[in-house]
Parts: C-alpha cells; structure tokens; sequence
C-alpha cells in the first residue's frame, strides 16, 4: 500500500509538471507583443517564459499556499487520492477548454474540483463537521475576488483609456505623430508585458498548489518542494516556448491592425489586478479579466461589443465550478467504491 | 514632369516615396488637363506633345519599385503596411487611368462642335484639375494633419457632384447635335466625356478611401 503511494505521490508531481507546461501553453500574454512586430517571435516567447518562470518560483508562495491548504479548513487536510481526483478533474476541463475555443478558467475549475472533491470526502465520511471543510473566510475572498476583479478589470480600463485618451491621443494630428507615439507605447507594451507574465506565473496556483500540498501532508520535504517549483517554472517556460508560440501566433495574427497603445492599457490593467491579489493569496482568472478588459476598451471608443459572444462565454464561466465539482467529486468517489480509498 | 535622380529614389522614406509618387501622377494629370485645352484650342502639335510626356514612364516604375521593395523590409508599424499598399495602388491607377486616356485620345483629331461645348469642356477639365490637385494635397496631408486630409476629400467629393450635373449637360447637347450617323467625332467626345468622369470618379473613390483611412486612425476623435 506504502508502494503504491509513493507511486501516486511520483504520478501527481508529474501531473503538476504536465499542468504547468499546459499553463504555459494556454498562456496567451505575450500576443499583443508579438503582433507589434517590435521584437522577433522567438524573443517574444523567451521574454514571456522568462516571466512566467520567474513568477512561478519566486512569487507564487501565497496562491501556493491558498491552493495547497489555506483553502481547506480544520476538519479537513488533503490525501494523495484528493489530490488525484482534483488534478484529473481540472486537467479534463482545461483539454475541454482547449477544444470549445473559450477561454475558460482553470482557476475556477481547479476550486470546483477541489470543492467537489471535499463534499464526497465529507458525504463518505460522515462523523465530520462539514462547518470545518473549508477556510470560509478564504472562500469568501476567494469568490469575491473572482467577481471583482473581472469588473474591476472593465472599469479600470475605461478610467485608462480616457485619460490616455485626454493625454496623448485627442492631441494627435497625423499619422506620422501617431506613429511616433505607438513607437513609444510599444516599448511600455514590453515592460507591461513582462510585468503581466511574472505576475501570471505567479497567481497559477494549479501546480505549485499541489506540490505545496504535497510538502504541507509531508510527502515530500522542503528541498523537495524547491526543487519543484523550479520544475514548474522550467515546465511552464516549455510549455509556452513550445506549444504557447501557436497561441500566441494565431492570436498576433488575427490582431495585427491593434494598435500597442491599445495593447499597453490593456496589459496594464492586468498587471495592476494580478498585483494586488496575488500577495494577498486569491488566484484569479486573468483570462477573464482580460476578456473584460477589452470590453471596457470598446467601451471607452464606445466601440460594438459582441454581446452574443460574451453571453456565450459568462454561460461557460458559471457552468465551470459546478461542472468541475461533480467530475472531481465523481472521480473521487470512484478510487472510493473501488477500495483504493 | 519631376525627374529625379535613382540614387535619389531610393535614400527616399516610405512616406517620402508614396508623396513623390503622389507629386509626379498629379503633374501627369495636369499634364493631360493643359493637353486637353490644347485640343481645344485646335493647337494640335503642343496636344500631341503634351499627350505623349504623359504616356512616358519614367521614374514612376522606379519608384515604384524601390516603394515595394522598402515597404516588406520595414517593421510593423501603426499605419499598417496593407493599408500603405492600397494607397499607393489608388495612386497609380491615377496614373494607369491617365496613360489609358491619353492614348485613347491621340487616336483621332477632333474639332469641337462650337464654343458652347469647348466653354463647357473646360469647364469640367478645370474641376478635374482642381480634384486633381486636392487629391494629392488629401495624400500628403495624411502623414502631419489626418482631419485637414478628412476635410480636402469632402470638397474632392462635393466638386465630382458638379461634374456629375456638367456630364450629363455636355452629354444632352452632344447627342442632340445635328449628327445623323454614328461619326468619328460623335464616339470621340462621348468617349472623351465618360474617360473624364471615370477619372473624376477614381478621384472620388480614392478620396472616400482616405477618408476611410483617417476614420480608422482617428478613432478617439
């Protein structure tokens, strides 16, 4: 039995490491640099990767930590078969993810997971205090900061635009000074999205958050746990150098004609709202807050929004957390009927 | 016309070539328009000669060329590079137009009917001129002042609403000259009309489509 845990504590930090490479994958970032043609494609991608890593391994302690066991409260604490069940469930949700097109949240399906996980560990084990299973106060922050950041994305984009607006753009006459204006926005567009990268290494508590759990249930020590992060980080730099460069390049290219200054504010935006709560411990999904940040760009150009679109992508957004909590609750309940449990 | 040397073409900017492009095809056309008042004039020698220079291509293919070949070596830029290529394309079909017009014209030596229709033909081939003229203002205004470029196009659009009422003037008394056959003269200055107006018409096609171009740059106006 020894064996075969050991066995499933080697299964999932390979799992976490085959996540993380798929963070880096999805990880669309570094898009709006590449489609200024400022700097080649391969520095684009190395310039992201090396952010990402960054952020993985020197920043994501607290999103780790929230991820990895602030989450859960006193009458709880994570098994390796938990852990499987979640990693199973919100890796099948991102592959489905990928397939629909959408930009769906790994963050959310990974606490859905997790969510749907505990519920079947209380309903299996029912002298628990089910008062206990979670950190409530983690919770409620955690589903606020989901809600708000997303509007708080929207309306500081709004604020942005107008005051770059007042600025600089109202005051350009030509072509020629609004060239040499975008020339300068597309040096801030670098710097913003590097900031973004590291801070998007950061806030993925996917991965690290599994191996921090793994380190907090003592299967693994301390050293152990470094180690790791730094895979983790070498494994989302892959994971965006390899399979991210078909995102990424789609993406530049249907988005050749935006402009960097558009790209800057938006970036911008993310930046500062990865900022504020990755210390603070809440993961978030910055895709989401992407997709808001561009509606309140077309907003502030009072510009058409694509309702159908985005009624479209809010019905995959709320279907997510529940979705991911019965697979990972059904998934756990199967190792339990099975007897592995 | 302008000459330039070739050396000098190509230390030349993008910008720079797309408005020396711009420079050479409106003198072109004024060319043809100073020709056209020759033919008027029955001053068919100074017609022939002036037909001929605008037939000629010289540095236009050069800087064609050198514009292309700069265009796909240049970096990405916020005036995207289609965007520059359909611009210098509408200026060159300016000069495809004109070079189709001046051959066309040197087929035949017409007299003019009377002195009604010459004060009326001169009096569209003044508006061309001035469209003419406006249009390659419209260009070269795009890269300093995109509003005054906006501007421009809508007198170019305003001045071909005239012409529009002048063709069909021309056309009403030309077809209601004393011409019982089909005369050389006759499909001679009906063609010579509609060449005009398609001219005219490009012209106001091209500025529809810088006005299109300030619109998309513009967008925070």
């Amino acid at each position: 039995m020894e064996d075969l845990s050991s066995l499933i504590v080697i299964v999932l930090i390979f799992l976490a490491f085959f996540l993380s490479f798929s963070i880096g994958g999805n990880d669309e970032t570094p898009a709006p640099l590449a489609a200024t043609g400022t700097l080649k494609f391969n520095t684009v991608l190395i310039i992201g990767g090396l952010g990402l890593t960054i952020g993985t391994i020197f920043l994501s302690e607290e999103v780790a930590s929230t991820v990895g066991a602030k989450f859960l409260g006193p009458t709880v604490d994570y098994t390796i078969y938990m852990l499987l069940s979640v990693l199973i469930s919100a890796i099948i949700w991102l592959i489905v993810g990928s397939f629909s097109g959408i930009p769906l949240s790994s963050t959310h399906s990974l606490f859905g997971s997790i969510f749907g996980v505990v519920i079947t560990y209380l309903l299996v084990n029912p002298g628990l205090d089910p008062a206990g299973a979670f950190n409530l106060s983690k919770l409620s922050s955690l589903v606020i900061g989901w809600f708000v950041s997303p509007l708080v994305g929207f309306f500081l984009t709004v604020i942005l635009y107008k005051i770059i607006a007042i600025v600089f753009l109202n005051k350009l006459k030509g072509l020629n000074q609004i060239e040499n204006l975008e020339t300068i926005f597309s040096l801030a567009l670098l710097i913003a999205v590097f900031g973004v990268s590291v801070y998007t290494g950061a806030n993925s508590g996917e991965a690290i958050g599994i191996i921090y759990a793994l380190f907090d249930g003592n299967y693994i020590n301390f050293g152990g746990y470094w180690f790791g992060k730094v895979l983790l980080g070498l494994f989302a730099f892959l994971g965006l150098f390899i399979a991210g460069r078909y995102v990424i390049k789609n993406l530049a290219t249907q988005t050749t004609d935006a402009r960097p200054s558009d790209g800057f504010i938006i970036q911008l935006v993310v930046f500062i709202v990865l900022f504020v709560v990755t210390p603070m411990g809440i993961p978030i999904s910055h895709s989401h807050v992407i997709v808001f940040c561009i509606i309140g760009l077309n907003a502030g150009k009072r510009q058409e929004v694509d309702y159908k679109g985005l009624g479209k992508m809010a019905l995959f957004w709320v279907l997510t957390f529940p979705i991911a909590a019965i697979a990972g609750g059904l998934i756990y309940f199967g190792f339990y009927t099975n007897g592995l449990i | 016309m302008k000459e330039r040397e070739i050396n000098n073409i190509h230390k030349l900017s993008i910008d720079d070539l797309t408005n020396e492009f711009m420079d050479n095809i409106n003198e072109q056309n004024i060319m043809l328009i100073e020709g056209i008042e020759h033919l008027i004039e029955e001053d068919f020698e100074n017609f022939n000669k002036n037909l001929n220079i605008v037939i000629e291509t010289r540095t236009e293919v050069e800087i064609k060329k050198t514009f292309e070949a700069k265009l796909f070596k240049s970096k990405k830029a916020a005036f995207t590079k289609a965007d520059r290529l359909k611009l210098f394309a509408k200026i060159n079909d300016l000069k495809n137009i004109g070079e189709f017009m001046a051959n066309k014209m040197l087929l035949y030596k017409v007299v003019f009917p009377d002195d009604q229709f010459k004060t009326r033909i001169r009096s569209i081939i003044k508006s061309l001129k001035d469209i003419s003229n406006k249009i390659s203002e419209a260009v070269k205004s795009i890269g300093p002042d995109l509003e005054h470029a906006h501007k421009i196009c809508e007198e170019v659009k305003e001045e071909r609403r005239k012409m529009r009422k002048k063709e069909w003037d021309l056309l009403n008394r030309l077809w209601n000259y004393d011409m019982d056959y089909l005369s050389r003269t006759f499909l001679y200055l009906k063609e010579f009309i509609e060449d005009i107006m398609m001219m005219a018409d490009h012209i106001k096609n091209f500025a529809e489509y810088i006005q299109f171009l300030t619109t998309k740059y513009l967008i925070f106006k």
